[in-house]
């Protein structure tokens, strides 16, 4: 759902990382090296980056347009 | 130099080093004293995280427990002076006092479309004890979403609950020794080939040694060899290892490392008066 805030394998803090790594990879960057640039070694941590689908976003969508709608409502 | 019971001179060589993590040559110890001390680091060693919270106001589309959890995940710098363990604290209540218990509050609201709550929003009764990085994402909040909570931190240990460890990885490994028999060996550069690591180089006509710490004692440059017997041999050296510790960033590693020996000296010591009293019960 939501990047989750350590390796489920060894306890390292990736969550903070999430939203550079993304912006990168997004941007065109190579996802490995990237991984390489902010310190991730083991597999395990770069296996929660790499594997990632931030699933919220999508959830979000929903509320977003209800509220749309909603103060659509509003105006006419 | 540190003495340790038996009167052997422990020599610590410092490899790497930098704020999270550290690694270590440690020389002359046994392994029970190796495994001891990497039990100590996660089982034993407090840290401060977030152990009940309360939920004001919770609009989100994550469940309360879900953010409970990932906010008992969130590291935190902790200061072992001033807080005590809530088990050893002189207030003895279930709830705590201010020597044993930090509050953290959280106050988010969406106003403007949607966003991501972060770590560093939570705000501390202590601005001591934060959350090590600010930059978690705890949860994303569309528009008019809200989340209000408070958050109670207390000192753990590693044994009750992994998100008190102080540590993400902390292992030791043999010292690798590799000897390459230069008469046998004729440089078919077969082992180099293999080597997962990259320990090997094929130089000239020789096989050298490039980078002996990174070494994982796997053994495939042995069997790769097509001389029989193989003219390399790989082992661990007797008694030095490799010690490799990562940090959350809860404290410092070298402050885990000394903290853990002074916990486990502490231990030994009540084991020492315990076996007296049995001693003295039995004569």
């Amino acid at each position: 759902m939501i990047i989750p805030v350590r390796c489920f394998t060894c306890g390292k803090l990736i969550g903070d990382q999430w939203e550079e790594f993304a912006r990168r990879v997004k941007a065109g960057e190579n996802a490995g090296e990237v991984l390489d640039g902010l310190g991730i070694k083991r597999y395990c941590c770069r296996r929660m980056l790499l594997s990632h689908v931030e699933l919220i976003d999508e959830v979000l969508r929903f509320y977003e347009e209800a509220e749309k709608r909603k103060e659509a409502r509003h105006y006419y | 130099m540190v003495r340790y019971g038996v009167s052997k001179q422990v020599e610590i060589k410092v490899l790497e080093r930098d704020d999270r993590n550290i690694r270590l040559l440690i020389r002359d110890v046994d392994i029970p004293f190796m495994n001891a001390l990497r039990r100590t680091v996660t089982s034993e060693v407090p840290s401060m995280a977030v152990d009940d919270i309360v939920v004001l106001e919770n609009s989100s589309v994550l469940q309360d427990e879900i953010i409970a959890h990932r906010l008992g995940l969130v590291p935190l710098k902790t200061d072992l002076k001033s807080y005590n363990l809530p088990e050893e604290c002189s207030c003895k209540s279930e709830f705590g006092c201010n020597l044993c218990r930090v509050t953290l509050t959280l106050d988010a609201e969406a106003k403007e479309g949607t966003r991501t709550v972060y770590s560093g929003d939570l705000v501390s009764e202590n601005p001591e004890i934060v959350p090590v990085s600010d930059k978690i994402p705890l949860i994303k909040l569309a528009k008019e979403q809200k989340l209000r909570l408070e958050a109670y931190v207390r000192l753990g240990k590693g044994k009750n609950h992994a998100k008190w460890q102080p540590v993400s990885m902390c292992a030791y490994k043999y010292f690798p020794r590799m000897t390459i028999a230069s008469k046998r060996c004729d440089a078919c550069g077969k082992c180099a080939e293999i080597c997962p690591k990259r320990v090997l180089a094929k130089s000239e006509n020789k096989i050298v040694v490039r980078d002996l710490m990174a070494c994982t004692l796997c053994q495939d440059c042995v069997n790769a060899c097509p001389q029989n017997p193989p003219a390399i041999e790989v082992g661990g050296e007797e008694n030095a290892f490799i010690f490799s510790l990562d940090s959350t960033g809860a404290l410092p590693p070298e402050k885990i490392l000394t903290e853990a020996v002074k916990i486990l000296d502490e231990q030994l010591k009540e084991l020492e008066s315990q076996i007296k009293v049995k001693k003295s019960e039995e004569s």
